[in-house]
């Protein structure tokens, strides 16, 4: 574990090997701890800055890394940029010279285009970290994920999780599955056929059932925010019929509790529609713990990337 | 090259589309472009200049039915110069542009236009073809009789596939009358949207937006169901699925005059190529799967596809660094088709040259109405001298196209053109 290559850039989950994200996952824990001390900030990262660079509105995950970033005593920038305004002029190679210029070691980007934190990782020393790409990766979010169920679960190999929703437009799917299969945690997936992707992915069973999931007793129910700016009748018939056939609802909390099932959720949630206010209150939800550890993770992470900006 | 001398090209091996075996000749063309004699151990004419084409093959100049040359309206991408200059390289010697300029040439005065720019700035032959709907609108009709008084190969809307079926079956009934070749390009746009990669598991692991391969097929069933029903003589251009060159292959077996072509990126890459977002690997129809390029190689073969079209279509480099998703579809292609052909087929021995001839030369010629061309005593010099020994870089540097934007960027490809007689021409590639 001590023999890690440095590396640049936090991209996807595909190109990470096992000991990377173990180094990371395990380093979260103590920087966890740290949240429960009076004085919650290492100087790991004095002197560094931090570029969050946000094309797509986030609050929670640009706030998570503006938080962990300050634990870690850099220096942080936000810079939203209203998608409207990107529209037409400045081309993405002119915002990677505007950010070269900024010189920031870190830079945190979320995008609505697949692939742009690629372009931008390879025109640049800082390190890149990618805070979600179109339906393409986010990786940070698939590590927090594997830490918080590592922690209800540190038998966790050989579980099963399964992911409820979106799955084909949705870039948290793919990252957190493809975590979970390297760390040997087994996943299903549940939505309605126009969302899960077609082809083959030898890993990941489908189901088309709450029954037949409870079936399989996966020892974590991760839903995924419906995104209803999306839909507009192409991939289900309305939020109600989608609620009904494939949200958390009383009922099927009842059989969640009887096989002690984790319940998971990237938030922002709609209430009402994937989850009701009811199973919000489930005792066994690890919604909240997610975002503690969303933020421990990401301080893990910065203190992981080495940045080739060191021009002494 | 304006006082122009016989050339003897002495000692070279020349390829036909009737003859699988090469035959050892010299070719004497005379100062006035006209091919006079071609036999073994000619004698050198006073004041010729002697072209060694030992080790070489020569082969007719390609012709290409597939090109974007941009002018008039887009020169940032490419102009008819660049375009002719790439064609050159590449041992193409008649090309039949697209009529997707700015704007559209869809009257007989555009086609006309067209027609002088290339007069005045193409070193090559050149064809305009013309739109099938005004502006390409996919709403009225074009000026059909004005564009086939004009002599326009084939009507096209070029890239884009007519929307209305009732409207593309009234175009196939009036070109019909002027015995105007219809041009598709195949695709379902309310399919395809806003893909810009192949639909499955590879789309699904960049997370981009897939183009299905039924988006393709069934506008390709549409349109031959619609040829069928008007009598209209179809070519379908960049078949590029398994399932789609079956449709083809039916209509054919059933009587139906209808030809398509095929892309050499299409029979030598799959999705699988895409690596790192690289948008020079984007073309619409997409790269697909390796199923699909095995079937269309063995058609290409079998002659279930008659023609290869390089479907050049430059971009600027810089309108190709934007994000993979908005970048703009294809590539330049001309320079690289005949060295890509042989280094993936014929230098593998997997076909011979007569067969390249067939598809690049001989029918997409016959296809618009043109003579194939040979390299025979009584003609005008239309080949190119091929080094299988030699190499070609596909670099910045080396590319003749205004846009050097290519998915073999970075590639040496086995195998080389020296050089493309033309007429009086002769445009060394050294």
């Amino acid at each position: 574990m001590s023999e890690l290559k440095p590396r640049k850039d936090l991209l996807d989950i595909e190109g990470l090997e096992l000991p990377e994200i173990e180094y990371v996952l395990s380093n979260a824990v103590p920087f966890k701890q740290l949240f429960q001390r009076s004085v919650k900030k290492v100087p790991t990262l004095r002197g560094k800055t931090v570029l969050n660079l946000f094309y797509e509105p986030s609050t929670r995950t640009s706030s998570s890394f503006e938080v962990a970033a300050n634990r870690m005593s850099a220096d942080v920038t936000n810079f939203t940029v209203s998608s409207s305004s990107v529209v037409k002029g400045e081309s993405l190679l002119d915002t990677i010279e505007t950010l070269q210029a900024m010189r920031s070691d870190y830079i945190v980007i979320r995008h609505q285009a697949a692939g742009v934190p690629n372009i931008v990782a390879s025109h640049t020393g800082a390190s890149v970290i990618n805070a979600g790409d179109g339906y393409h990766a986010h990786p940070t979010q698939a590590l927090l994920d594997a830490m918080t169920f590592r922690e209800v679960y540190p038998d966790y190999q050989g579980r099963k999780m399964v992911i409820v929703g979106d799955v084909l437009h949705s870039r948290v799917a793919r990252s957190t599955s493809t975590l979970f299969n390297k760390l040997g945690i087994e996943v299903g997936v549940l939505g309605p056929g126009t969302l899960i992707p077609p082809g083959r992915h030898d890993f990941i069973r489908r189901f088309r059932s709450w029954d037949e999931v409870f079936e399989w007793k996966p020892d974590a129910v991760y839903l995924l925010r419906v995104q209803l700016e999306r839909q507009e009748g192409m991939f289900f018939p309305s939020i109600a019929e989608y609620h009904k056939m494939y949200g958390m609802n009383t009922e099927r909390l009842v059989r969640m509790r009887q096989i002690g099932a984790y319940l998971m959720h990237p938030g922002p949630v709609n209430r009402g529609v994937e989850i009701t206010d009811e199973a919000m209150r489930y005792e066994r939800s690890l919604i909240s713990t997610q975002v503690e550890n969303g933020i421990a993770v990401r301080m893990a992470v910065l203190h992981w990337l080495k940045p080739e900006t060191d021009t002494d | 090259m304006a006082a122009a001398t016989p050339r003897l090209f002495q000692n070279g091996q020349i390829a036909s589309a009737g003859a699988k075996e090469l035959r050892a000749a010299d070719v004497l063309v005379d100062e006035n472009g006209e091919i006079v004699a071609v036999g073994v151990g000619l004698e050198v004419p006073s004041g010729a200049e002697v072209i060694d084409c030992r080790g070489c093959v020569l082969v007719p100049g390609m012709f290409d039915v597939n090109v974007h040359a941009r002018e008039p309206g887009q020169e940032h991408k490419e102009t008819l110069a660049t375009c002719s200059a790439a064609a050159l390289r590449g041992g193409v010697t008649g090309v039949v542009l697209m009529p997707d300029t700015a704007p559209p040439i869809d009257t007989g005065n555009l086609v006309k236009s067209a027609m002088d720019l290339v007069a005045e700035l193409s070193a090559i032959p050149m064809w305009q073809a013309g739109c099938l709907t005004k502006g390409r609108e996919g709403k009225e009709m074009a000026g059909f009789s004005g564009m086939a008084s004009r002599g326009v190969p084939m009507l096209t809307d070029a890239d884009r596939s007519v929307p209305c079926p009732d409207l593309l079956r009234r175009c196939m009934e009036y070109a019909r009358d002027f015995d105007l070749l219809v041009t598709s390009h195949c695709d379902t746009p309310p399919l395809s949207k806003a893909g810009s990669i192949n639909e499955g598991p590879v789309s699904y692991r960049f997370g981009l937006p897939g183009i299905p391969a039924i988006s393709q097929e069934i506008a390709i069933d549409r349109d031959i169901r619609v040829a069928q029903h008007t009598g209209a003589k179809l070519h379908l251009q960049q078949i590029s699925t398994a399932r789609g060159l079956k449709s083809v292959q039916c209509a054919k077996e059933a009587g139906t005059p209808v030809t398509c072509e095929v892309s050499p990126h299409h029979l030598v890459l799959t999705e699988q190529d895409i690596r790192d977002y690289n948008t020079h690997f984007k073309f619409n129809p997409p790269l697909r799967p390796a199923a699909d390029v095995e079937a269309l190689i063995e058609g290409f073969i079998d002659g279930s596809i008659d023609v290869l079209a390089s479907a050049h279509a430059p971009h600027t480099e810089f309108e190709k660094s934007s994000d993979f998703g908005s970048a703009p579809f294809g590539a330049a292609g001309l320079e690289t088709a005949v060295p890509v052909m042989f280094d993936r087929f014929i230098s593998k021995g997997i076909f011979g040259w007569d067969l390249l001839i067939e598809r690049y030369s001989a029918a997409p010629r016959r296809l618009v109405g043109l003579n194939p061309v040979a390299i025979e005593e009584g003609t005008k010099a239309q080949f190119f001298v091929f080094d299988p020994e030699g190499e070609t870089p596909v670099t910045r540097e080396t590319m003749k196209t205004k846009s050097p934007v290519s998915p073999f960027l970075g590639k040496t490809l086995a195998g080389k053109v020296r050089g493309t007689a033309l007429g009086v021409a002769w445009h060394s590639q050294e």
